[in-house]
């Protein structure tokens, strides 16, 4: 036991439950000592250690480039219950860094998918593929049936629910994002150190882009998702100085680490002497492009027709736009707000839906009830709605000095 | 001179470079200073109410910044970190 987990021993009751498990069942097989047979010969793991990774129950969210390197290693490594959770299906686009999948698996659902392959890997361990959409309805159900996180989605709002889920479930998450040639990690242990939200307090959706959308260097979430998999063993095994309270940064281009301190937020809405975050809220609700489609023909059903305020920048909105849409790109929305009238639903309207929700969050921050946005954005309202529509790209360097838009 | 590492996120404010060099004697004036060489910069980092963005951090050397007054010194290294949502 390294001493600087010393503090932390109480309150990791994870632990505790593992070796009970450990204790009841799990004992090695043969095979599983020839499988493992590098890591028994390592003092801080052993045969005891390899028993608490069998007796371990670990969930990865996201079957996406950080998944899959964490999953295929943790799998590797004999974690005896594996859960993988992702609602998407294998594109083509991302063989380029989910080594998970190969070619015959575009078009499966990956969860499915992934499961294969971490069984394939090691069928001495049992893989869970939980092929749902993660919110805040089923998070805490979901996450409660394991003894750690591991965070590998692709949208900040889903950071934010794990996050939550974890701090309220009292479960240690092993968090990191990519972006371009960038990564980021940290780890939170309950009562160790500070939560996600303890270094950035709340979502900014729109102004973060993610891997679809600013692209990703393949092998990045390599480096990131290993990086995952070891923190997530040596909290089980109780091993090492896990990255507590420590952000970690890595530049490829560069080719640099560098390590950032942070604390505890007194103030923290989750984790701080006085959470305002005690339950996880549902999603706000959208507008899918339909509901629109027949609120906009029949007003009068709702209430009235809505304000369509389009936060898209100016030369986007110029190229095509909804029907009586107003532009008020997203930097500017702040300082608008008043003008708009008070009587009147908001509908906001981006490319993908990105730059609304931010817009949505906005809104409602300044007092607006019930701000709605439309989810999929112009891109999801021409493939439904109207397909002759040209949607214009998404250009990242504003036109506008005071717009903060940097999402789709 | 203080050095400015920037986040990815922000690199089209600076033609793509991932350093970026400024005077200033506090935090405040280094962003008044970036925002001279790269428009619209600012606005990302800082607010309306001039606080620091919560989706963004900034340290100093390895030093976390509170407040946009605190003091800098010829050869700090300045380091805007933002939160990074891909997977």
């Amino acid at each position: 036991m390294n001493l600087r987990w010393a503090p932390l021993r109480q309150a990791i009751t994870l632990r505790q439950a593992i070796k009970l498990r450990q204790a009841i069942t799990m004992t090695l097989s043969d095979s599983e000592r020839e499988r493992y047979s590098r890591h028994l010969l390592l003092p801080e793991i052993g045969v005891a250690g390899q028993e608490q990774l069998k007796a371990a129950r670990v969930l990865v969210i996201g079957a996406g480039g950080l998944g899959s390197p964490a999953s295929l290693y943790l799998a590797a490594a004999g974690i005896g219950t594996l859960g993988i959770v992702d609602h998407d299906r294998v594109d083509l686009s991302n063989l380029q860094r989910q080594l998970l999948f190969d070619t015959a698996s575009v078009g499966r659902g990956k969860a499915l998918a992934a499961r294969e392959r971490l069984q394939a890997l090691n069928p001495d361990i049992d893989v869970q593929a939980h092929e749902i959409r993660l919110d805040a309805g089923n998070a805490l159900d979901l996450l409660g049936r394991y003894d750690c996180v591991v965070d590998g989605s692709d949208r900040l709002a889903t950071r934010y629910l794990v996050n939550d889920a974890c701090v309220l479930l009292r479960r240690p998450l092993v968090s990191a994002a990519i972006h371009r040639f960038e990564g980021q990690a940290m780890t939170y242990v309950p009562g160790g150190g500070p939560c996600y939200r303890c270094l950035f307090p709340h979502s900014a959706e729109g102004m973060v882009a993610n891997c679809a959308e600013a692209g990703v260097l393949g092998v990045l979430p390599g480096l990131l998702g290993a990086l995952q998999a070891t923190e997530t063993l040596k909290i089980i095994l109780g091993i090492g100085a896990p990255l507590l309270g420590r952000l970690l940064t890595f530049d490829a281009l560069a080719m640099q680490w560098r390590e950032f301190r942070f604390t505890r937020r007194v103030d923290c809405a989750v984790c701080g002497e006085h959470p305002t975050i005690t339950g996880l809220q549902p999603d706000r609700r959208r507008l899918s492009p339909a509901e629109l489609r027949d609120w906009l023909a029949a007003p009068a059903a709702r209430g009235g027709a809505p304000l369509l305020v389009d936060v898209r920048e100016p030369a986007e909105y110029r190229l095509s736009r909804l029907a009586g849409a107003v532009n008020i790109p997203l930097g500017e929305l702040p300082g608008r707000l008043a003008q708009m009238p008070a009587d009147r639903a908001l509908v906001f309207i981006c490319r993908s839906g990105g730059r609304s929700r931010a817009a949505c969050d906005i809104a409602a921050r300044a007092g607006r009830r019930n701000p709605l946005d439309l989810e999929g954005g112009m891109l999801a309202w021409a493939q439904a709605v109207d397909q002759a529509l040209e949607v214009a790209p998404y250009d990242p360097r504003p036109s506008d000095a005071a717009t903060v838009g940097a999402g789709p | 001179m203080i050095t400015v590492r920037v986040p990815s996120p922000l690199r089209s404010y600076t033609a793509g470079a991932a350093r970026v060099s400024a005077h200033g004697a506090s935090v405040a004036e280094l962003l008044a200073a970036l925002e001279e060489r790269h428009a619209g910069m600012r606005f990302r980092i800082i607010d309306e109410q001039d606080r620091i963005r919560p989706h963004i951090r900034i340290f100093i050397n390895q030093s976390e910044v509170t407040t946009l007054t605190q003091p800098l010194a010829p050869g700090d290294e300045v380091h805007l970190i933002c939160a990074l949502s891909g997977g």
